[in-house]
């Protein structure tokens, strides 16, 4: 039986894709822990399986703790992965541009603003901090463009997911200021 | 049952013949401590009280307490650092002593103050004890005063020169400069209030000097209403030791031996062990001494613990004094034979220091037992450490004679970012370095934990190291000097894909068995925990 390639999807501490067969190797005869020096004990390796994130049929979710490092990974076989992504990729150029919603990666506590709205940023330029857990966290643009809303003031907690602000189109490429301000 | 076992314990302690030491106690705290703290409650035969905010609702120690109250909501400024609403707690149940654990209110004169006013003994220090070395110059003062070497620096606060006419400022500056040359660089700007780095600031050029006082006292002021700053010499590849002191009000003071916590980032701690590794019993009955020196000299009841530098020449130098119960106290209990608590719960009820404890101290130059404490946190060790929340899904610490867990949490606790990322305390005893060292990376490599990241693969790697399995290469700048977590992280990336890789047979036969399932969602878990999950973190 000749394996099927995977294409995994690694989230956590570092994240990698990768493609491998299925089963483990070519000749499938690997067990559960990764492949070492044979004089090494092999390493701590934990699977847990996850609930499906998404709805789509054969991608499976997998919480796999590798000597205490903590990953998620998405494993589909490598040929479905490709046409989901073509079909992601013709999707996203309807897309192009628009607005981008910047949320709470994190719960906690509003503890700066840089921006306010009407300001335009810069991609990758600090928009705010989250203090969660005695850390200040920066979150920054996405992307170039405008500050259209900002839903949240210094001081405010908020949740995980929670909308931070929406950057939307550079300056440039809208209508001029105020002229569509509701 | 524990109650009945707890009586059965008591009965074999020779200074409970007339009881317990309070009839009831209040834990003022949280997570691991709160539960170690109700634990020796129980076995002393101490009623207990929980205390939680709503985002501890389902936390272990509400439920292991005898009872519970409310306190409010999630952010500590409004629960667990609330005076007013622990002392109510406290006046509703009856409770007669309250344990406030580390952190949070345990050494804020204004609980201890209030404790007094209420009629409720605060097991603790004295407030005016916790008001001095709060102030860390203060404490600075008092230890040399008594004649305790402190880090070389200003025993007083500079001035900054904010807010001022700019002729005042020019002084100001002029004067910082002159006290600064004085220590030398590279040095450190800290709060005279401070605590846990905050307003901390590593100065290595002179012309960074003023930008880092004006940054740090501004921390500082905002941070804990208090700007004031001092200065102390930055001590390269300085060592963190530090001396576990038991007082009673006749006014005796003892050392429990020392512990080195030189495993640190960010001046947090990560990995603590008892004794200091490389003192020879001179040299820790001189660090004893000193200890207590600087506790007689602020008048010590209770529990609290001296930390010193201990320089590369060998001099140990007076950093500050923790007045309460320090998270790492577990190693000193393991290698003294002493229940820091109980004694602590003991002292608090007037008792003096029992002869177990006076013994305890004189055996603590030459201790004949060595232990080793990881803290494993909800933290990304290859992010900076920093914070990882989450679900817990699985919940499996290591059972093994010669280990002990203090840990707060259990397969489907919230790990929520309002608190400390302490999730457990893995503790490892044996007769030397060694055996303790070993034992505790087999119980790192037995720990399963899963839904969050935690500090694991740190520790893990810590023991590999030859300059700290051989204690060759112990400074609070080890962390930073050598941990190079992302080749560790991306090897351990890679394993991960192959592992379902390997795996995907099976777990995709499972999937397309399970699927059709009109109830799946929770049978998708081992653990019964997916409905939860996607709920809680979605």
């Amino acid at each position: 039986v000749s394996a099927e390639r995977l294409r995994l999807e690694v989230r956590g501490p570092a994240e990698v894709i990768v493609e491998l067969p299925a089963g483990g190797g070519p000749g499938g005869e690997q067990p559960l822990s990764a492949a070492g020096g044979t004089n090494d004990p092999p390493p701590a390796t934990h699977l847990l399986r996850q609930p499906p994130a998404d709805s789509a049929a054969g991608r499976l979710h997998v919480e796999v703790v590798v000597d205490g490092w903590r990953f998620e990974v998405v494993a589909e076989e490598a040929h479905r992965a490709a046409l989901r992504e073509r079909a992601a990729r013709a999707a996203a150029a309807h897309h192009a541009g628009g607005h981008a919603t910047v949320r709470a990666q994190i719960p906690g506590r509003v503890t700066r603003l840089w921006v306010s709205e009407g300001e335009h940023v810069e991609q990758g330029q600090r928009l705010l901090a989250i203090e969660a857990m005695k850390m200040e966290n920066e979150i920054r643009a996405p992307r170039a463009g405008v500050v259209e809303r900002l839903a949240v003031a210094e001081g405010a907690l908020v949740e995980l997911n929670d909308e931070l602000l929406i950057v939307g189109e550079p300056a440039a490429a809208v209508a001029p200021p105020g002229a569509e301000r509701p | 049952v524990s109650r009945r076992q707890a009586s059965r314990q008591v009965s074999l302690r020779k200074d409970s013949t007339d009881g317990p030491p309070f009839a009831k106690v209040l834990v003022a705290n949280r997570g691991e401590i709160a539960r170690r703290l109700i634990r020796a409650c129980h076995e002393l035969g101490c009623a207990t009280v929980a205390v939680y905010s709503d985002a501890d609702a389902d936390a272990l120690h509400v439920a292991e307490a005898g009872e519970r109250v409310r306190i409010g909501p999630p952010p500590p400024s409004a629960s667990y650092l609330s005076v007013a609403a622990i002392i109510d707690a406290a006046r509703g149940t009856g409770a007669t002593a309250i344990h406030p654990g580390y952190g949070f209110l345990s050494e804020q004169p204004a609980l201890a103050e209030a404790c007094a006013a209420a009629g409720i003994v605060f097991v603790g220090p004295r407030p005016r004890t916790l008001a001095e070395l709060g102030n860390k110059l203060a404490a600075r003062a008092a230890a040399a005063k008594v004649g305790v070497p402190t880090v070389p620096g200003t025993l007083g606060a500079v001035t900054v020169g904010m807010g001022e006419g700019s002729a005042a400022r020019g002084s100001a500056t002029d004067a910082l400069q002159r006290q600064a040359d004085g220590v030398g660089y590279p040095l450190l700007i800290k709060a005279a209030a401070g605590g846990g780095g905050r307003g901390m600031r590593r100065v290595d050029d002179p012309a960074e000097l003023v930008g880092a006082a004006v940054a740090a006292s501004n921390e500082a002021a905002a941070a804990f209403g208090d700007g004031a700053i001092y200065i102390e010499r930055y001590v390269e590849r300085a060592r963190h030791v530090e001396v576990q002191l038991l007082g009673d009000e006749l006014g005796t003071i003892v050392a429990l031996g020392e512990r080195d916590c030189s495993i640190q980032r960010r001046h947090q701690k990560l990995v603590e062990e008892a004794p200091a590794p490389g003192l020879d019993a001179g040299q820790r009955r001189r660090l004893h001494g000193l200890g207590v020196e600087v506790a007689r000299a602020v008048g010590l009841l209770n529990a609290a613990t001296a930390e010193f530098l201990l320089t590369p020449s060998g001099e140990f130098w007076f950093l500050e004094v923790n007045a309460r119960l320090q998270v790492e106290h577990g190693v000193t209990e393991l290698v003294s034979g002493v229940d820091l608590v109980h004694e602590q719960l003991w002292l608090a009820a007037g008792r003096p220091l029992s002869p177990a404890v006076m013994a305890a101290a004189e055996r603590a130059a030459e201790p004949v037992r060595h232990a080793i404490e990881a803290r494993i946190s909800a933290e990304d060790p290859a992010h900076d450490f920093g914070p990882a929340p989450g679900l817990i899904s699985r919940w499996r610490p290591p059972a093994a004679e010669n280990l002990r867990v203090d840990d707060g949490v259990a397969a489907g606790s919230l790990v929520s970012t309002h608190y400390d990322p302490l999730l457990a305390k893995l503790m490892a005893v044996g007769p030397d370095r060694a055996t303790a060292l070993a034992r505790l990376a087999g119980a790192l490599a037995d720990f399963e934990i899963g839904g969050v990241q935690t500090t694991l693969p740190f520790h893990r790697w810590l023991l590999e190291q030859p300059g700290f399995a051989a204690a060759i290469d112990l400074s609070t700048d080890f962390v930073a000097r050598a941990w190079q977590p992302a080749p560790l992280a991306a090897v351990a990336a890679l394993s991960a894909a192959e592992a379902v890789a390997a795996a995907w047979p099976v777990l995709h036969a499972q999937s397309e068995a399970e699927r059709p399932t009109a109830d799946g969602g929770s049978a998708w878990w081992r653990d019964g925990l997916a409905a939860e999950i996607e709920e809680r973190l979605r």
